[in-house]
């Protein structure tokens, strides 16, 4: 904030008259934010720099310690220097990574362009569609709002489990109801972009209950009268959607984007627990692919920070330029 | 205040570790004392972490717990059921945080030399729990060495083995089969004669070692440390394997839930042979309609051109170096009770768990257990696998490969090839390849 | 969805808002509209319960009948998986932990998101754009990765094994996103608002209590549905953090019904049931709320 290059003397004056004021103008908005921000600094960014401390080495569980110790159960401890302790490797992380020395980080990178482009792209569109139904005066009109909700109550792991036996090749529901229409089988997870499909298409189902009950509490914010305004006016349904439904969702449409885009990029369960990856890992995205590099069996710190950063950075990259598009149609945050 | 206190204890304990390290030959008559001593004089409370089956499982260990209290009052165990899948990564954890990890675990086969590369267990070397070690079986204890030392004792082995489906090889009037390829034929007259599929291959990596050992292959050589899972041998395996799919012995298996898929349709008796381990016997026995274990056939893993084997498993009991030396009595003698020839007789008896123990396999309930018995030539000839603290890395890139090769039809030499790479690049790097 | 004439310029004395809030807000539906609205909806429905209903059939199921060859809706129908998730395990005990671990969340995490919020919404301090950005940036960064180094802190500050930790890990999750979604609400309501309160003496703190939180129920609703279910349903953190049956929560708790081998589905389906009830009492509540607070009057002028 400060980029003061004065000489030392007036400057501190000049910084603490000036933290003096900011102080006294905005207290209130930094009693209100510290509390959050001291726990998300520890919890979050202290092991987020420490992360990114650790792209820079090659600490895996196994060369972190500098001397491993067996200890004796009839007494005595032997301790012995690690024969390979951890050491800076510079940008070898990233270098191993990006030229998929080590995994396949383009290929999954694509994969999870897709399904986090289809996965929002379903979850806000049917996530306001059935809002703008749901939200109208109408009989059952509280039944319909709780079994929309309901896959979102579930937790996220059965609702996997539930997918995978709908979708499982030879005991499942939709290839049973298939051959009942003279259909054959399908091998759902013998192919890279039917599992992908199956893996989509449960997200969508899992997300859009949430994107219902947000744009639902949005809509509850647009003042009634311009409805009624624009209906003297003559506006049809669809110009009262587009001119008064769509601009005043725009500042919770804009975080649910955002946010929705955010998480599912990373969300791990469905690819994890519907496809697990399969076919042989095709249908991995970045987050399970880096779990199963890094984690299964000895977990490779190293390598799985190499990961989270990069990610970190694709979704940095994608929010910064969001913010520009949409600074474009006025104030953003 | 009680930071202080906090700090003064860990620095006491800190001290303590000192002495103890510094008269390390003197505390072993100690340790043989309290062996003499009364049972009851050993104090102490222990938690165990317990992986196995919560609900079918975990009451037996507990009813063995109550049993051990009888002679050890004041020995406190406190028993927690944890979730398996989790349970590595859990232990690891807290142990590398030196807070929450257990005294005592009941750890996986392959774990035991990765939890002990990283210096979280305790070596048990010198201890009366290997006091008795050739009463194991070697290919189970094998396990539990890394590095020269030894830091655990099995609890339960197990193998991969041919279960088949008596009343539908009777039907088919087929001999049960030795080899892959009288597999093959047993299974096509049993799908013409029966009109049910005649074997399931489970697409996964851990499968396909029967196949691959068949043949003469192996993962990696840890003495020449040699990658050789691209071999010829392996190649062959695969094609043996693929082969029983491609003829239609074999169903065509599925990339996703193949294991549920192949245990419904065995226990629905829509299939007649397949390949599993002994922990599927209870629920095979459960399932109605199945004719329970009278009709279950249990029979060693066909041969290959080279041999017939199975890939071992099993579990061990480990003691967390982190629990303080003065527990550690307490904890032999918990593992010592767990892990004596009669409460793995009461294991094989009550819940089919294979013992590790040669003279368990003499004590009569074990003797007349059908199941059990029908096991000990499995596990006898069972290949051990390479026990390095990388082993648990193995499966993920061999899991990928399976499903290339048996699903999706790709070429076993280059997936295998594939296989190779990675374990060279993410596995063992100082490892030569072919 | 055709004609909505009529009713419109009878609209609006300024007085009974509230009551308007339940009315039937346009003209009424043609007969086709009205087909068109129930039947896409009762479509939705049938979706979103699909799955669920394979969960609930399930647990009523043996376990050799959940995975079977032969599809069957009902198959020798049991209570016995019911009886045994709750009187055989440590579920009650789950289930209250849950249920704290839940609420403290949902509490804590409405009122900080709320309080920073509004600060981001209604000042303009030094680093409001960059706390923004930080509240992201706390999302993105895979959870999986960040389990062990907050492991270690919460090793260092004695809470491990304790649900307190979870609370906390969870607000971590739940606060960025309840500020945001809150931020955008409060910034729908009108700054005229809190001037007018402002001029009337009211500090900052009180028009925020009195005037704003008021108004943007229905955004607390949905933040607080939110943070509720965030707690109730995570498995990650509450793997690596509790280690004793006591305190598990109900989620975690159902993983015991996933050994290594043999899935004891009935069970699992039987518990998830029993996770499900509540979360869908949870919303009931939280939908109550879901009416506008801003049509209180207030808006016009």
């Amino acid at each position: 904030m400060s980029t003061v290059t004065a000489d030392a003397a007036p400057r501190s004056a000049g910084l603490s008259t000036k933290l003096r004021r900011s102080w006294d103008k905005h207290w209130t908005a930094w009693a209100m934010v510290v509390p959050v921000v001291a726990v998300l600094a520890v919890l979050i960014f202290y092991p987020l720099a420490n992360g990114i401390w650790l792209t820079f080495t090659d600490q895996t569980e196994a060369n972190q310690v500098a001397e491993i110790c067996t200890k004796s159960i009839t007494g005595g401890e032997v301790c012995k220097e690690n024969p390979n302790a951890w050491s800076f490797v510079g940008l070898d992380n990233y270098i191993n990574v990006l030229t998929g020395r080590i995994g396949q980080f383009w290929q999954w990178t694509g994969t999870t362009l897709i399904w986090t482009f289809f996965g929002v792209t379903f979850h806000y569109g049917l996530g306001l569609g059935l809002a703008v139904m749901i939200h109208r005066e109408m009989r059952m009109r509280g039944l319909y709002r709780v079994l929309l909700v309901l896959p979102w109550a579930v937790p996220a792991f059965i609702s996997a489990f539930a997918w995978k036996f709908l979708f499982n090749e030879q005991l499942g529901l939709v290839n049973s109801v298939l051959n009942g229409l003279g259909v054959d089988s399908v091998a759902w997870f013998a192919n890279k972009w039917s599992a992908l499909f199956v893996a989509v298409i449960a997200n969508i189902w899992l997300g859009v209950p949430f994107m219902m009950v947000a744009l639902l509490g949005g809509m509850q914010s647009i003042p009634e009268e311009l409805y009624e305004s624009a209906e003297i006016d003559g506006a049809s349904p669809w110009q009262r959607f587009r001119n008064i439904t769509l601009p005043g969702l725009r500042p919770v449409s804009m975080t649910v984007i955002l946010l929705g885009t955010i998480w599912t990029f990373n969300m791990f369960p469905i690819i994890f627990l519907v496809t697990e990856g399969q076919p042989a890992g095709q249908t991995e995205i970045l987050v399970t692919g880096a779990f199963r590099a890094a984690f299964e069996g000895l977990r490779n710190y190293s390598l799985a920070s190499t990961y989270g950063v990069l990610i970190l950075s694709i979704l940095l990259i994608f929010s910064v330029f969001y913010r520009r598009v949409l600074r474009k149609q006025g104030e953003v945050w | 205040m009680r930071r202080i206190t906090k700090g003064l204890a860990a620095l006491s304990s800190v001290a303590l570790a000192f002495t103890v390290a510094a008269c390390g030959s003197d505390s072993k008559p100690a340790a043989t004392e309290t062996k003499a001593a009364d049972p009851a004089s050993l104090s102490a409370e222990l938690t165990w972490w317990d992986t196995s089956d919560a609900k079918n499982e975990g009451p037996v260990f507990q009813e063995l717990i109550k049993k051990f209290n009888t002679t050890y009052p004041n020995v406190k165990i406190n028993y927690q059921s944890v979730p398996f899948a989790d349970a590595q990564n859990k232990f690891k954890t807290a142990a590398a945080a030196k807070t929450g990890a257990p005294d005592i675990l009941r750890a996986e086969v392959a774990w035991v030399p990765e939890f002990a590369s990283l210096g979280y267990l305790y070596s048990l070397d010198g201890s009366e729990l290997l006091a008795d070690e050739s009463d194991y079986n070697a290919a189970a204890m094998a396990s539990n060495k890394f590095d020269g030392k030894t830091y655990g004792v099995p609890q339960v082995t197990d193998s991969l083995a041919l279960l088949y489906n008596k009343e539908l090889v009777e039907k088919a009037g087929v001999s049960v089969p030795k080899t892959w390829a009288e597999l093959k034929t047993a299974a096509q007259t049993v799908k013409q004669k029966t009109g049910v599929d005649g074997a399931y291959v489970n697409p996964a990596g851990y499968f396909a070692l029967p196949f691959m050992y068949g043949e003469g292959g192996d993962l990696v050589d840890t003495t020449a440390k040699k990658i050789v899972v691209n071999s010829e041998q392996n190649v062959a395996g695969l094609k043996v394997a693929k082969d029983l799919i491609d003829s239609g012995a074999a169903v065509k298996p599925s990339a996703t839930d193949s294991y549920g898929t192949m245990m419904t349709l065995f226990k629905e008796k829509k299939v007649a042979f397949i390949v599993n381990g002994p922990w599927e016997v209870a629920n095979v026995k459960a399932a109605p309609g199945f004719g329970g274990v009278e009709n279950l056939g249990i029979a060693p893993v066909p041969a290959g051109s080279a041999k017939a084997g199975s890939p071992i498993g099993g579990h061990n009991y480990v003691v967390y170096s982190g629990v303080p030396q003065e527990k550690a009595a307490a904890a032999v003698a918990f593992i010592k009770f767990m892990n004596s020839a009669e409460s793995q007789a009461a294991l094989a008896d009550k819940l089919g768990l294979l013992p590790t123990r040669k003279s368990a396999y003499e004590i009569d309930t074990v003797k007349s257990n059908a199941v059990v018995t029908a096991f000990k030539p499995v596990t006898e000839s069972a290949v051990s696998r390479p026990w390095i603290p990388e082993g648990g890395q193995f499966f993920g890139p061999l899991d990928q490969m399976a499903t290339e090769v048996l699903v999706q039809n790709k070429d076993a030499k280059a997936s295998l090839d594939a296989v190779a790479q990675k374990y060279k690049a993410e596995v063992v790097p100082s490892y030569a390849t072919n | 969805m055709a004609q909505m004439t009529t009713t419109a310029p009878l609209a609006a004395p300024l007085g009974d808002a509230p009551a308007r809030v339940n009315r039937p807000r346009r003209g009424r539906r043609s007969v086709g509209a009205s087909i068109a609205l129930h039947g896409t909806l009762i479509l939705a429905s049938l979706i979103a319960i699909g799955p669920i209903a394979w969960v609930v059939l399930s647990s009523f199921k043996p376990g050799y009948a959940v995975q079977s060859t032969e599809i069957t809706l009902v198959k020798d129908p049991t209570l016995a998986n019911y009886e045994y998730v709750l009187f055989e395990t440590n579920f009650p005990s789950w289930f209250l932990n849950s249920v704290i671990v839940a609420a403290l969340t949902m509490l804590i995490g409405i009122f900080f998101s709320a309080t920073t919020g509004y600060a981001l919404s209604r000042f303009n301090f030094p680093g409001r754009r960059s706390l923004m950005m930080v509240f992201l940036v706390t999302q993105m960064f895979p959870v999986s990765i960040l389990i062990v180094p907050i492991y270690t802190i919460m090793a260092n500050l004695g809470l491990i094994n304790t649900l307190p930790s979870l609370v906390i890990a969870y607000l971590t999750i739940a606060v960025p996103f309840c500020a945001w979604m809150l931020k955008g609400y409060f910034d729908s309501i009108p700054t005229s608002l809190d001037e007018a309160a402002a001029l009337d003496g009211c500090g900052p703190f009180r028009i925020f209590w009195r005037v704003i939180l008021p108004l943007a129920r229905p955004a607390i609703a949905v933040t607080g549905f939110y943070a509720f279910l965030t707690a109730w349903g995570e498995v990650a953190y509450a793997s690596a953090f509790i280690q004793t049956d006591d305190k598990y929560t109900l989620a975690y708790g159902l993983q015991q019904f996933v050994p290594q081998f043999n899935p004891q589905w009935e069970y699992l389906t039987a518990a998830a049931v029993l996770v499900t009830i509540p979360a869908g009492i949870v919303f009931l509540f939280a939908q109550k709320h879901l009416v506008s607070g801003l049509t209180a009057g207030g808006t016009k002028g």
